[in-house]
């Protein structure tokens, strides 16, 4: 059955009827036809256009992605050596794998099924394409179809560059027979279509349900999200929270791989997908084609559920969604743009006020900021459970080695909160520059609001979880300092970075902040932070390594261990950290200077 | 009718944003729906395309109910937004390409309409560029030529003259009323009164989303008793009071049936 038929059946209402000229109407597949010829010649203009006007951008990305892959391949390859080589008992290797592969698959499906939620909200009830296709004759489960495409090819980009790494790496690790290799794409292909049907159906049924008002949708997306961090928690407490002497034993990574074995349940599809590749590998290509047959059979009805269910709620929901009553703000000044303008003092009274401005729109978009409220209270939910997961506080090398791991999280957070919310706020102020432009004000004043509230923004947050995880690891008041001063570093070298990197590269074009960050600029601010974040870390947790390795503070008081020191480890300690703040403000000036320059050039 | 509003009634929460609205609009007539900011205007608009549902009443385009039939009021149907989407990675040419297709025109008629249009609205020189290199003034052409590639029965135009440059607006009028003449009937909401006064046949006003008024602008003359007074001072008259809402007659359901 073509795609054309699959999507008339969905509709068959329309069919017969007779209209004069103006209203003769397409065939289904002149329909299909026509959005894959339109879909098509804007990927090949595109494709040009990336070709030839922006050939570093498209080898900055491939080069990224040809790196992240190789990391991942590396990685996968080693850890399945490993267990190759480490685990000769084939019953308890098997078992492994299936668990590896069922975690993996399922973590993956969750995941799709929200970003698919997350990407056909917009797409289906948000994007102006769909006003324009909704007053022509083309049919609902057409439209449906045309996004829903696009959201599938969206989720399983990101699904292959993540899950084709582990897969190749396993097939060379496991010797897998040749067709193994082909059969990655199917299988892949038609897994992705399952939980973005899945996403989709929960998408129209949701704004179906509770079309009245944005912040309903908003409520049951966290309500969910939250279910899913729940169990998740939940799993992770009940499977390393015990005493240390149980942990890493056989009956315990008996108990562990028996607490998995919800992943490997057969009427779940990644158990289709994983169990599937896996006969592969083992050349049983007998059941990699069956489980690839009910893999595609589920695929197509997900697909088909979700059609039906557009042609009888998309219209409807759509309609309700554009009507819904938005409740007037009150513009009363709040308590906290009273204490952020105070706060603000030593800066000047522009600088303060263009701060609470973007504070205030931050706050009032709650689909903004309660992504990284979750993060960040799951990060804070892991500090405060440190000492559940049994750390030994004794070894001292291993907690200093923990705590470094924490501030690159949080330092690897806040780069993702930056190009999310600090990069993209130079482009989105080019539609409304005509106001601040017109101000009494020299343009750089504004580029520094942006920064001292990034700056302000974020190191509170990040200060409180850094300070959160030190004490829960009772790590000594020199590396409480130390990692406190590493933090300040952090925020204020990312914030420069994001100002700087956004005002000389804006996209005015763009109204979606998430759009900005997930463009050139964007993804090459997501890369320089990363960097950044790593010299930084690295810069004062291998000094700090050797000198505790070298017995550490051996007389009690702040700095009383350092004065003891061995003439280079002092050295290496005071290069280190010195080396890290210097590297800070390059990071902040250097990327300020750029992006002053440009903005004071730019013409909106 | 061509166009036909019944008792429709559209609430955003708690405001009613078109209240119990009834209109007919015939072939070859040239209607123009004017109203302050926030009267329900667009919310008309958007109800007659299928883009918002009437909570109460219907809207039928053609004899087509537009929630019922929505491909087949559609399909009659030509509609130039006052902020249209363009794919900005296709040229002007293709997205009429696509449009067409999707309306399910035979080839040789769309591109001989596309000929008449490109001469019309004056397309030539840009056709063949990406829309994402378009001015607004151009945009709003390529989209009105889109509106009126397949001959549309209906044209519904919002805001007609927003961007547009002089030369570009007399074309609009110009068209606008050859169209009108042809058969096709045009619904039009604007705050450009001499726009209205210029072209349309008869005019609705609205006001906190009822109709104030129905009928032509000498009948509003003479309702308000002002027989020399501009449509602006009209407007302003009819839009500051409180009245009651008056009806013409003429456009009541009874009346039109009869």
């Amino acid at each position: 059955m073509s795609e054309a038929e699959w999507v008339t059946a969905a509709e068959p209402w329309q069919e017969g009827t007779a209209f004069g000229p103006a209203g003769a109407l397409a065939s289904e597949e002149d329909e299909s036809r026509a959005f894959w010829r339109m879909r098509l010649r804007r990927a090949r203009t595109a494709a040009y256009q990336t070709f030839f006007h922006a050939r570093l951008r498209l080898l900055l990305i491939l080069a990224l992605s040809v790196l992240l892959w190789a990391g991942l391949y590396w990685l996968f390859a080693d850890g399945f050596w490993f267990l190759r080589t480490g685990v000769r008992d084939q019953v308890t290797h098997g078992q492994i794998v299936r668990a590896v592969f069922g975690m993996f698959f399922v973590a993956l499906m969750v995941m799709l099924v929200f970003s698919s939620f997350i990407i056909l909200y917009g797409a289906l009830f948000r994007s102006p394409e769909i006003a324009l296709l909704f007053s022509m004759p083309a049919r609902t489960a057409r439209v449906f179809v045309h996004k829903f495409q696009e959201a599938v090819f969206l989720s399983s980009w990101a699904f292959i560059l993540l899950g084709s790494p582990m897969l190749i790496a396993y097939g060379t690790v496991a010797r897998a027979p040749w067709y193994y290799y082909p059969l990655l794409v199917p299988f892949m292909v038609s897994f992705v279509y399952i939980p973005a049907g899945i996403g989709a159906l929960v998408c129209l049924l949701v704004v179906y349900w509770l079309p009245g008002d944005r912040r309903h949708v908003v409520l049951a997306l966290v309500v969910a999200a939250g279910a899913v961090v729940v169990g998740g928690v939940w799993l992770f407490w009940s499977t390393f929270a015990r005493p240390s002497g149980e942990l890493l034993t056989p009956s315990w990574f008996r108990e562990v791989l028996g607490r998995l074995q919800f992943s490997e349940r057969w009427l779940l599809p990644s158990w289709w997908l994983s169990s599937g590749l896996l006969s592969a590998a083992r050349g049983v290509w007998r059941d990699a084609v069956m489980l690839l047959t009910v893999l595609v059979a589920n695929a197509l009805l997900v697909r088909q559920a979700a059609i039906w269910v557009a042609v009888g709620t998309y219209r409807a929901a759509y309609s309700a969604l554009r009507a819904r009553h938005t409740p007037r703000k009150r513009c009363g000044v709040a308590r906290i743009d009273r204490l952020v303008f105070a706060a603000a003092a030593p800066f000047s009274r522009a600088i303060r006020l263009l701060t609470v401005k973007d504070l205030r729109i931050f706050r009032r978009d709650p689909v903004q900021w309660t992504q990284f409220l979750i993060f960040f209270g799951l990060l804070a939910l892991y500090f405060l459970n440190i000492r559940r997961l049994s750390y030994s506080m004794e070894y001292r090398v291993w907690v200093n080695m923990i705590s470094f791991l924490n501030l690159s999280v949080v330092g690897l957070l806040l780069s993702t909160f930056t190009t999310r919310f600090i990069f993209p706020m130079i482009s989105l102020e080019g539609r409304r520059f005509w106001i601040l432009g017109l101000l009494p004000i020299r343009r750089e004043t504004i580029l520094w609001g942006k920064f001292v509230f990034a700056v302000g923004g974020s190191i509170i947050p990040c200060s409180g979880l850094i300070l959160l995880s030190d004490t829960m690891l009772q790590v000594s008041p020199m590396l409480t300092i130390s990692h406190q001063l590493t933090c300040l570093i952090l925020c204020v070298g990312l914030s420069g970075i994001a100002v700087g990197l956004g005002a000389r590269l804006p996209n005015l074009r763009e109204e979606s902040p998430s759009r900005i960050a997930a463009g050139f600029g964007g993804t090459l601010n997501l890369v320089v932070s990363t960097l950044y974040i790593v010299a930084v870390v690295l810069m004062t947790a291998v000094p700090y390594h050797f000198f505790l390795h070298s017995g550490g503070p051996r007389t009690p008081g702040l700095f009383a261990g350092v004065f003891g020191l061995a003439p280079w480890l002092r050295f290496w300690l005071v290069a280190g950290t010195l080396g890290s703040v210097i590297l800070g403000i390059l990071a902040t000036v250097i990327p300020l200077r750029i992006g002053f320059r440009a903005f004071r050039r730019l013409e909106f | 009718m061509m166009i036909e509003f019944d008792g429709v009634t559209r609430r955003y929460g708690r405001k009613v944003a078109v209240d119990g609205l009834s209109l007919r609009v015939a072939p070859g007539e040239t209607f123009a729906l004017l109203g302050p900011n926030g009267a329900g205007k667009t919310t008309t608009i958007k109800m007659l395309v299928g883009l918002l549902r009437p909570n109460a009443g219907t809207v039928r385009v053609c004899g087509h109910d537009v929630v019922r039939e929505t491909r087949a009021a559609t399909g009659q149907m030509g509609y130039v937004p006052d902020q249209a989407f363009l794919y900005d990675k296709l040229t002007g040419r293709e997205f009429l390409e696509f449009l067409a297709d999707v309306r399910g025109m035979d080839r040789e008629v769309w591109q001989s309409n596309l000929r008449r249009q490109a001469r019309w609205f004056e397309l030539d020189g840009f056709l063949d560029d990406l829309t994402e290199t378009y001015s607004h003034g151009m945009r709003q052409r390529l989209v009105f030529a889109a509106a009126l590639l397949h001959d549309p029965k209906v044209l519904v135009v919002d805001e007609p003259m927003v961007g547009l440059d002089p030369r570009a607006g007399r074309i609009v009028k110009d068209l606008l009323r050859a169209r009108a003449a042809e058969g096709t009937s045009v619904f039009m909401s604007t705050h450009t009164l001499s726009v209205a006064e210029e072209i349309a046949d008869r005019i609705g006003i609205v006001d906190r989303g009822r109709l104030r008024f129905l009928g032509t602008v000498d009948k509003l003359r003479a309702e308000l008793a002002s027989p020399h007074s501009s449509l602006e001072s009209l407007y302003l008259t009819l839009t500051n009071g409180h009245g009651d809402p008056m009806e013409d007659p003429a456009d009541t359901p009874e009346k039109q049936q009869s």
